[in-house]
């Protein structure tokens, strides 16, 4: 069990709720930009699991689907910013794909704020450690997500 | 108003002239009043076809059905495949040459206008309490033979919904085609069904759709009936893992199993949000998914809004042209980005 899993459940293990945020970030930015606010020591929970992908492109609306399924409270997907992406148009792929699956999300009555999109560069450690805080502080009051999770008793 | 004889003399010359191996249409059933698909190959059967309001059926699943059995016995087609379409079954064919399913030269494409009027929804009949053994079309009603006598009805009252909403009734692409062009004949604005949905607030919302997905029996007839439901294989089954003498026990439990197949509302919701974001931009609303429904629920909401918002956000119309892009697989500069943080 990693540090920041065993920090999650201690802190669930106290009573309060502490939400789990898969965050599925891009190679070339987002995951360099998380790793700048780590070796840069920025305070920002950690609620967020990492999980690195070539691009934000690359990004299926299966994994966000399943993320949720598995009990996900929160999904967040970051990548390059528009025009800084490595492998040229892959954020614009994922900005419309991921537009389509923010509005189903909404429309079956999924919580909005339990999906996130953001683009974070590699020198915005800054950025990514508010983006994480601001993600954590809107999904407290929403409570643990059980729309979604599959029951696995 | 369409001679029906017209298009039976359409298919036998096609068939006689031999310009096509087969003619795919629609025959009165053994069930009394609703039609069936059809495959004839006997210039002598073409008086087997029937155009009536019945023909809800979108047959351009079969379509995909040849082309999968032509390539499971590796042989090419010797002649197109003839095709009786309706405006929204002829913008199917299209986005399917549009992924390259097919080409353009193997499908000769018959079109029926449904002009002024629509296909009939079974259910909105039932309501009625008409039990008919035959339905015409006549002008902007359907006549429907009863044990009562002949009983003319409005065809407002009891077509289906994406009829009334539909934007394209005249098969814009076609080799031949009968009927006239009404297009911009709206019954309804389209999307009525959606909008009137989407004033519930989210938490209804939740309650509706928890309550339908708890309902659904994975039974996958909407895969099944969808003619954009193509793949060899569906994300849902993983049919092509090769299971061999040597596959451990740990390799099949640890295999990638996106959806499991159990009928439990958090799978069942993964599949219908997964199957709806792979139709996204290739849905044409032809509505068979919701028609062959067992548990009757309402995956046009759902189809719906992806098209409402491929069309707002992306200006994107599916089925409009077979050279163009396809949603997912283009952008533009100017798609809305505001969301994202």
């Amino acid at each position: 069990m990693s540090h920041s899993q065993a920090e999650v459940t201690q802190a669930e293990a106290s009573g309060e709720f502490e939400p789990r945020i898969v965050a599925f970030l891009c190679k070339w930015c987002s995951s360099a930009g998380s790793d700048l606010a780590g070796v840069s020591r920025m305070q920002y929970p950690s609620n967020a699991t990492p999980i690195t992908v070539p691009c934000s492109g690359s990004v299926s609306p299966m994994y966000i689907l399943s993320a949720f399924k598995k009990g996900a409270d929160g999904v967040l997907v970051s990548g390059c910013h528009i025009g800084d992406c490595h492998y040229i148009e892959g954020n614009f792929l994922a900005r419309r794909k991921i537009h389509l699956v923010k509005e189903l999300l909404g429309f079956v009555g999924i919580e909005p704020d339990r999906f996130r999109m953001s683009w974070v560069s590699a020198a915005e450690g800054a950025k990514y450690s508010n983006v994480i805080k601001d993600f954590v502080e809107d999904l407290k009051p929403l409570g643990p997500q059980n729309k979604m999770k599959a029951d696995r008793s | 108003m369409i001679n029906i004889q017209d298009m039976r003399d359409t298919a036998r010359g096609l068939l006689t002239k031999k310009e096509v191996r087969a003619v795919i249409g629609y025959r009165r059933s053994t069930n009394g009043m609703l039609a069936e698909p059809v495959v004839i190959t006997d210039p002598a059967q073409a008086d087997e076809l029937i155009w009536d309001p019945t023909c809800f059926h979108n047959l351009s699943l079969y379509l995909v059905e040849d082309r999968k059995f032509l390539t499971h016995v590796r042989k090419t087609a010797d002649a197109p495949i003839a095709i009786v379409a309706k405006g929204c079954d002829a913008r199917s064919i299209v986005v399917l040459m549009q992924e390259h399913y097919f080409e353009r030269k193997d499908v000769y494409i018959i079109g029926m206008s449904c002009e002024g009027s629509g296909v009939l929804d079974e259910r909105k009949l039932a309501a009625k309490g008409i039990r008919a053994t035959d339905a015409a079309f006549d002008g902007d009603d359907f006549v429907f033979a009863t044990a009562q006598g002949e009983q003319r009805i409005a065809a407002r009252e009891v077509m289906a919904d994406r009829c009334l909403e539909c934007r394209e009734p005249f098969p814009k692409e076609h080799n031949a085609v009968l009927g006239e062009n009404k297009t911009g004949r709206e019954l309804n604005a389209p999307f009525t069904a959606l909008h009137r949905f989407e004033e519930l607030d989210a938490g209804a919302r939740w309650k509706f759709w928890e309550h339908q997905f708890e309902r659904c029996i994975r039974c996958f007839a909407c895969r099944s009936v969808c003619p954009m439901c193509y793949c060899e294989e569906c994300v849902v089954d993983s049919i092509s893992f090769p299971v061999t003498g040597q596959t451990s026990a740990e390799e099949k439990a640890n295999r990638v199993r996106w959806i499991e197949r159990s009928a439990t509302r958090p799978e069942n919701m993964t599949y219908h949000m997964t199957r709806v974001l792979h139709l996204a931009g290739r849905c044409i609303d032809c509505n068979e998914c919701e028609r062959v429904c067992p548990v009757n629920i309402p995956l046009r909401l759902l189809n719906n809004k992806m098209e409402r918002e491929a069309r707002e956000e992306f200006g994107y119309e599916p089925g409009a042209s077979i050279g163009g892009p396809s949603l997912t697989a283009s952008f533009l500069d100017t798609d809305p980005g505001k969301f994202i943080r």
